[in-house]
Formats: C-alpha cells, sequence, structure tokens
C-alpha cells in the first residue's frame, strides 16, 4: 500500500537568520545555513537586502580608491554639507566629489572619524593634525589654523574622538593608549585653558593593562573601550570630577569604528563578537551572551583575518546593524529589532558588496561609500547590477532523524522576485551537492486580472506572490533545502517553503 | 760849701718863718710832735702788714684743715670701693668687685653680647630654621591626607585627572594643595612673625643680661652711699670747724689790729697835739701872722 505524502511546512523558514553555532540537527527551520544579501523583512521573513544607487557622477578625485568614511556635516542653521575621505583626500560632495583638503596637508592614510560638533565637524586619526570644517570657515582647515585654536599639540593627534557632553574627547594617540584628552566646554578646538583637562586612565584598567580603543557616551556616562576592558566613568559632564562607575573585564572593543548608538544601547565588535554594552554591564564579564552568539566562530575568524577596515552602520529605519569587513568584503547584517531566545540578534551576511562605509543622514538616508563614490542604500540592484540572494536551511530532520525522508515536491512561496529567475536546491545526510530545481517567476504585474490598465493605485493588487510546486529527488535522513535568485530590480521575500515528502524507514 | 749854699739859700727862701722855726719853744716841740706823729704812721703801717701776714696764715692752715681725707668701702660681698688724691691734687676712686661678682659680671655680659649678638643677626636664616621645623610637623598629616586623596581618587579611577580648570589636577587635588600652600604660607608668616619675636626676645634678653651684669656694681655703688654720706658729713664738719678756727683767729688778729691801730691814733693825736701846739703863735705879731698866713688863718 502507497504511503500518504507527508507535508512538512517551513514557514516564514530562516526568520532566525543564520546559525552556524549549533548543531544542524538541533536547529529548525527558523534559522538558516546561509542567507547571503538576505534581510529580515517587515514581516519576519528572510528576503533580500536592497542594493544601492550610485548618486556621484564625477569621483575624479577618488580616482580608484574606495570611499572610506562618510559624515553629514549639520549645523544650527541648518547647513549641510556631505564629506567623504578616500584615495588620501578630503572630499566634499554626492554628485561630485570636490577636494577639500587644506592646503600643504600630507594624507597617507584614510582612516578618519568624523564627527558633528556644535556647528563644526571634526576628522582625526591618529598621527595627523585634526582638521575642522565650520560653515563660516567655509573650508577644512587644519585645528591650528582655525580661530580661537589652543593648545593643539602632536600629543593630541587622537585616531578616537567623541563629541558628548558639550566638549570633543580623544584617545589613543601614537604613543600614548592611556590618556583621554577633553576640549574646553563647547569649544572644539580649544585643548588647553578653559576646563580642559585630561585623564590618563592605565591605572584603572581592571586587569592591569589595556589600551584605549574607542570612547562612547551613554546615560550620563563615559564609557571607556579598552581592547579587552571596558571602563565606565559616571558625570562625565563635569570630566574633572567624573568618578569610576564601573569596570568590565575580558571584554573590549576591537574597533572604534564598530561603536554604534542604538538610542537604548550601545553596539560594538568585541574580540568575541557583538555586544550590547547595557547587556555586557549587567552580565560584567561572564561571556553569557552575544549579539553575535549565532555566528560567532564566523565573527572571530572574520576579525582573525581583517587587515583594512571595520565599518558599521545602524539604521533604525532598516531596523539593522551592518557590520563590514572590508578587507574580506563582508558584511553581516544584524537585524536589532528584536533579539532571539538566546539573546542573538538575528543576523544575515552580504558578502561582496564592495561596501567601504556608511553614514546614515538626518533624514533616515542610508549613504554607502564605495568605489564608485556615494551610493544610497535603496532599490534592489547594486548600481544596476543583480547581486545573489541565497537560502539554506539547516540539514532538517524533521522530528527523526532515524528515518529515511523521500522528498516529494517543494512548493516554495515567495514575495515579490518580479521577473526573476529561481533556483530551488535541495541535498541530503549534509552533503554539498545540490540538485536544483530552476523556475522564473515571469513578469507579474500587479493590476487586477494582471492587465496593466488597473496596475494604477485604486486597482493594485498589493503584494505579489508565488508559489510554485517542483518535484524533488532522492532520499536521506536530512534534508537541506536552498532558494537562490539573482536580486536585479526587485524584491523578494520567502514566505514559506512547503516540503512534501514520504517517512521511510529506521535506519 | 755848696750844700751851705743850699741850706742858707732854703732858709733864705723861708725867710722870716726859718728864724720863726728856729726858735726853741717853737722848734722843741714841734720836731717831739713831728717824731710822735711819724712813728704813729710808721705803727699803722705794721698793723696792716701784720693783720694781712696773720690772714695768709690762717687762710694756709684753713686749708689743710678743710682738705678731703680719703677713705674706702668693702661690702659684705667682697666688693670695695677706695678714694685717693692724686699728686695733682685730683681725686681718684678706684672700684673692685670680688671673684665671684666678676665671674657673674663677665657670665652676664658675655651673655648679653651673645643675645644683642643673635639679635642682630638676619633672620632669613632662624624663620627658614622655625619654617622647616613647623612644616616637618605638618608634613605626616598632610601625607597622610594626600594618601587618603589618592586612594580615594584611585578608587574613583580618578589618578590621571588633568584639567587646566583646577591648575592640572583634579577639584580635590586642588583644593588640599590650596589648603597645604596655605598652611605653608601661614607657616612662613608664623616664621617670620616668630623669628621677629625671637629677635625681640633676644634683645630683650641682651638687656637684662646687660642690666643685671651691673648689678653687682650698683650694689656696690648702692653700698657706698653711707659711706660717702659720712665722708661727707665730716667734709661738712671739717668746714665748719676751719670757719670757726678762722672766725676765731680773726677775732684776735682784729683786736689785736685795733689795739694797734688804737696806739698808733694816740701817738698820732700826741703828735699831732705837740705840733699844733708848736706851730700856734701866742702873740700877735709879725711871724705870728706868717705862720697864721702860712697856716690859712
Amino acid at each position: 500500500m502507497a504511503q500518504q505524502l507527508q507535508s512538512i511546512n517551513l514557514v516564514a523558514p530562516a526568520f532566525k537568520g543564520v546559525n552556524t553555532e549549533d548543531s544542524p540537527l538541533a536547529q529548525g527551520p527558523s534559522f538558516a545555513e546561509i542567507a547571503d544579501n538576505a534581510v529580515i523583512d517587515k514581516r519576519g521573513r528572510i528576503a533580500a537586502r536592497k542594493g544601492h544607487t550610485v548618486v556621484t557622477t564625477n569621483k575624479t578625485v577618488l580616482g580608484t580608491d574606495s570611499l572610506r568614511a562618510i559624515k553629514e556635516y549639520k549645523d544650527n542653521a541648518g547647513n549641510t554639507k556631505i564629506f567623504s575621505v578616500g584615495n588620501n583626500k578630503i572630499m566634499s560632495g554626492t554628485t561630485t566629489l570636490a577636494d577639500e583638503t587644506p592646503g600643504s596637508y600630507t594624507i597617507s592614510a584614510n582612516n578618519w572619524k568624523i564627527v558633528n560638533f556644535n556647528d563644526h565637524l571634526f576628522f582625526f586619526q591618529r598621527g595627523y593634525e585634526p582638521l575642522v570644517y565650520s560653515n563660516h570657515a567655509g573650508v577644512v582647515e587644519k585645528m591650528s589654523t582655525h580661530a580661537h585654536a589652543t593648545g593643539v599639540a602632536s600629543t593630541m593627534y587622537g585616531h578616537e574622538v567623541l563629541a558628548a557632553y558639550g566638549r570633543l574627547w580623544t584617545a589613543d594617540f601614537s604613543t600614548n593608549k592611556s590618556t583621554i584628552y577633553w576640549s574646553d566646554l563647547l569649544d572644539g578646538v580649544a585643548w588647553s585653558g578653559g576646563s580642559s583637562g585630561n585623564i590618563d586612565v592605565s591605572k584603572v584598567w581592571p586587569d592591569g593593562y589595556d589600551e584605549i580603543v574607542a570612547l562612547a557616551a551613554h546615560n550620563g556616562l563615559l564609557i571607556i573601550f579598552g581592547k579587552h576592558s571596558i571602563i565606565v566613568y559616571d558625570g562625565a559632564t563635569s570630566p574633572a570630577s567624573m568618578t569610576l562607575s564601573d569596570t568590565v573585564a575580558g571584554i573590549g572593543c576591537v574597533n572604534r569604528d564598530t561603536v554604534q548608538y542604538t538610542g537604548t544601547d550601545v553596539l560594538f565588535l568585541s574580540h568575541t563578537g557583538l555586544k550590547s554594552f547595557g547587556r555586557t554591564i549587567q552580565e560584567k564579564s561572564m561571556p553569557i551572551s552575544s549579539l553575535s552568539g549565532n555566528i560567532t566562530k564566523d565573527i572571530i575568524a572574520a576579525l582573525q583575518n581583517e587587515t583594512e577596515f571595520f565599518r558599521t552602520v545602524y539604521s533604525p529605519e532598516e531596523g539593522f546593524y551592518l557590520l563590514t569587513f572590508t578587507g574580506q568584503d563582508v558584511t553581516y547584517c544584524f537585524d536589532v529589532r528584536s533579539t532571539l531566545e538566546n539573546g542573538s540578534y538575528r543576523v544575515t551576511r552580504w558578502p561582496s558588496t564592495k561596501f567601504t562605509s556608511f553614514t546614515r543622514l538626518e533624514n533616515g538616508t542610508l549613504y554607502i561609500g564605495t568605489s564608485n563614490g556615494i551610493s544610497t542604500y535603496t532599490g534592489y540592484s547594486d548600481n544596476g547590477s543583480g547581486y545573489r540572494f541565497k537560502y539554506y536551511s539547516p540539514s532538517l530532520t524533521f522530528g527523526d532523524s532515524s528515518r529515511v525522508k523521500i522528498l516529494k515536491k517543494l512548493k516554495p512561496t515567495l514575495v515579490g522576485a518580479n521577473n526573476a529567475t529561481v533556483f530551488l536546491k535541495w541535498a541530503y545526510n549534509f552533503e554539498t551537492t545540490y540538485a536544483t530545481a530552476e523556475f522564473t517567476v515571469g513578469n507579474q504585474i500587479t493590476g487586477f486580472y494582471g492587465e496593466s490598465e488597473y496596475t494604477t493605485v485604486e486597482f493594485t493588487a498589493g503584494q505579489l506572490t508565488n508559489a510554485r510546486v517542483l518535484n524533488t529527488t532522492g532520499y536521506g535522513t536530512s534534508v537541506q533545502v536552498g532558494l537562490e535568485s539573482e536580486i536585479n530590480g526587485f524584491a523578494l521575500s520567502l514566505q514559506e517553503i512547503n516540503v512534501m515528502a514520504l517517512i521511510g524507514k529506521l535506519l | 760849701m755848696a750844700e751851705e749854699n743850699s741850706d742858707k739859700g732854703f732858709m733864705d727862701m723861708l725867710g722870716d718863718l726859718g728864724s720863726y722855726l728856729m726858735q726853741p719853744d717853737v722848734l722843741l716841740p714841734g720836731v717831739v710832735g713831728g717824731l710822735l706823729t711819724g712813728e704813729a704812721y710808721g705803727r699803722l703801717s705794721d698793723i696792716g702788714r701784720e693783720a694781712r701776714t696773720g690772714a695768709e696764715a690762717l687762710a694756709a692752715q684753713q686749708m689743710e684743715q678743710t682738705q678731703f681725707r680719703p677713705f674706702t668701702v668693702t661690702t659684705a660681698t667682697g666688693a670695695g670701693m677706695g678714694t685717693q688724691v692724686t699728686p695733682e691734687g685730683g681725686f681718684e676712686t678706684t672700684m673692685g668687685l670680688s671673684p665671684q661678682e666678676v665671674a657673674l659680671q663677665n657670665q652676664l655680659l658675655g651673655g648679653a653680647g651673645g643675645f644683642f649678638g643673635q639679635a642682630v643677626q638676619p633672620r632669613e636664616a632662624r624663620e627658614q630654621a622655625i619654617f622647616e621645623r613647623m612644616r616637618r610637623a605638618q608634613r605626616p598629616e598632610e601625607e597622610r591626607q594626600r594618601l587618603a586623596l589618592e586612594e580615594r581618587l584611585a578608587g574613583q579611577g580618578r589618578l590621571g585627572v588633568s584639567s587646566a580648570a583646577y591648575g592640572g589636577a583634579t577639584p580635590e587635588m586642588l583644593a588640599m594643595a590650596t589648603a597645604q600652600e596655605e598652611a605653608r604660607n601661614r607657616a612662613m608668616l608664623g616664621a617670620m612673625q616668630q623669628a621677629q619675636a625671637e629677635q625681640m626676645q633676644q634683645a630683650a634678653l641682651g638687656q637684662q643680661f646687660l642690666g643685671a651684669g651691673y648689678l653687682p656694681q650698683q650694689q656696690l655703688m648702692a653700698a657706698t652711699q653711707p659711706s660717702q654720706q659720712l665722708a661727707a658729713l665730716q667734709n661738712q664738719l671739717q668746714i665748719q670747724g676751719a670757719g670757726l678756727f678762722g672766725e676765731a683767729t680773726m677775732s684776735g688778729l682784729e683786736a689785736q689790729l685795733v689795739a694797734e691801730q688804737a696806739r698808733a691814733n694816740l701817738l698820732g693825736q700826741t703828735g699831732t697835739g705837740l705840733l699844733q701846739g708848736a706851730l700856734t703863735p701866742s702873740t700877735t705879731s709879725t711871724e705870728a701872722a706868717i705862720i697864721k698866713k702860712i697856716l690859712g688863718g
């Protein structure tokens, strides 16, 4: 007697993102083995990320280099100006990149950190005299030549800069890794006199020695990130009187550019993964949880292999924190809207994006820096080129790893993916050789009845969905299902995959 | 011959007067009266001479009687004072202290010299010494406070804070440094005042020692006061005795002088009478008229 097909519905597969930490067999279909160029969309589905559209049309100044940092200058009068760095130059503008490098100022590195402070934009990089831009000056100039500048000396040419509590704070100098300088109140170019000062924290590190990597301000606290420890000062509004509030040993920050504020917390990348300051303070040095707990090994490997820059951005509009290892050309996308049971963010991976810098504008626009100049995070192509969306489930046993599963049909339900070619893949028993079924979604029109005359607003049918039934072959005790598609112009979300299988004998 | 001529000429010149005088009843009384008068005159001269000689002898004797008589004083502590008249007639006083008093005086005067010597020394060194002494007393507590602050700052993770607003330190460090500087300033001013007070004290002590150094001498002088009074009394008595002696002697001289004067007067009156009788004519004659004319009658 023929056995009845069993329907195993993988609803919203991979909505928990990638998990490379747990055993595949222990994972449900809510995790993904691979989720490339994907995000978790607003309905909790795995979906293709957006692409980027290059805004820059004239990048002569940039040459063949990539933008290494982008920052929007904004003053109280509402003046705005986009600055970027790359090719050993300071540039401004979006469509045309104009050279703003001060005369007789030689730059040989592009690892600038740029901050807005009190109608001025400050550029800091270790070993370089800080640069200042203001609307009233109209040019980028060396800090020492700026009006009212005092105390600008090579000892304070820091790598890290923070604008907080009415001052600029800088640290991580060429020969001094334990001192933080702060400027006079509301005067980012005054580094002597007034209420300026400094603090040497070399005697404060909880485990004896560390080096300052990054600074952050949160809830009235000054957070000093070392490489493997954190010290927190309270009362930083009056830095001469601020007092040590907390210390955390064993957790530090690997790079100043990984620190991002989410409004309620501070995210930073430690040697063991992405961390939350709030939770770190609660848990102290106990490595209970990590926001990147599902890809810890991957993150650590990426950290160890990185030779260039770390670039991050937090976008509340997109609900993600992007972490790019520029030397490896890989970006991890952490969905910050909620955490999983283990406290981790849902994470996906964006390989080969060529993203080298980010910034979020005041209006929420996400600017991305590449070798093409400045792009906006929008649309579904990388400046007209497609990118491959990949989803692979973990190896699924459907609750009984001792029985053979014989896949008969796969029924993916896709949202969007207009005119896209989709590759459905499956493999058994942890093999990496996949069987593939290809189909094209076709040109879908969002009008009623598929007629273009009903594509106007009052007649549109909303989101397009596409459900296909594909016959499959083979058998095994575990099954891995994947879906790939070239994204080039249209969004794609994976609503569900319905697996029709026969449950076979015990092995 | 010439004298004869001459005598003869004088008598010739007297003319009738000469003839008159040559009369015996005139010539004898006249000569005796003249001699008596001359004797009286000579005796008066002798009286004056003798009176002067007697007075001079009296003065010399009184000088000797009233001459200063040296005396010596010796105190109960062995100090002594002596007086003497020098060969030149001056007075010489010598004072001497006992060996113990000399030793004490030397000690006191030496001490006074020492104190005065210290009083005139520049104060800076002493001020510095006092200041260092005060600071030595303050430093342990300051060190304790510094360590406490250091521990507090270390506990607060603020050891390395340097703020331009607080002189390159923390507010607490500035407050402590200010307090310590104030303490240093107070110590410095205190040291100056103390040095001044000590200087005044040295001067006062020097003054006291100086005064005390002369105390034995003053006591000696005081001890001579009764002796000096006695000497003065003796001197007064000498003077009084000499005065009485002089007065008595002068009284004898005056009595003798009066008697001699009376004798001389008597002789003179006798001579005068004789002369007057001799020269007074008993009849009216040419000669009498001449004598009367000569005598202004």
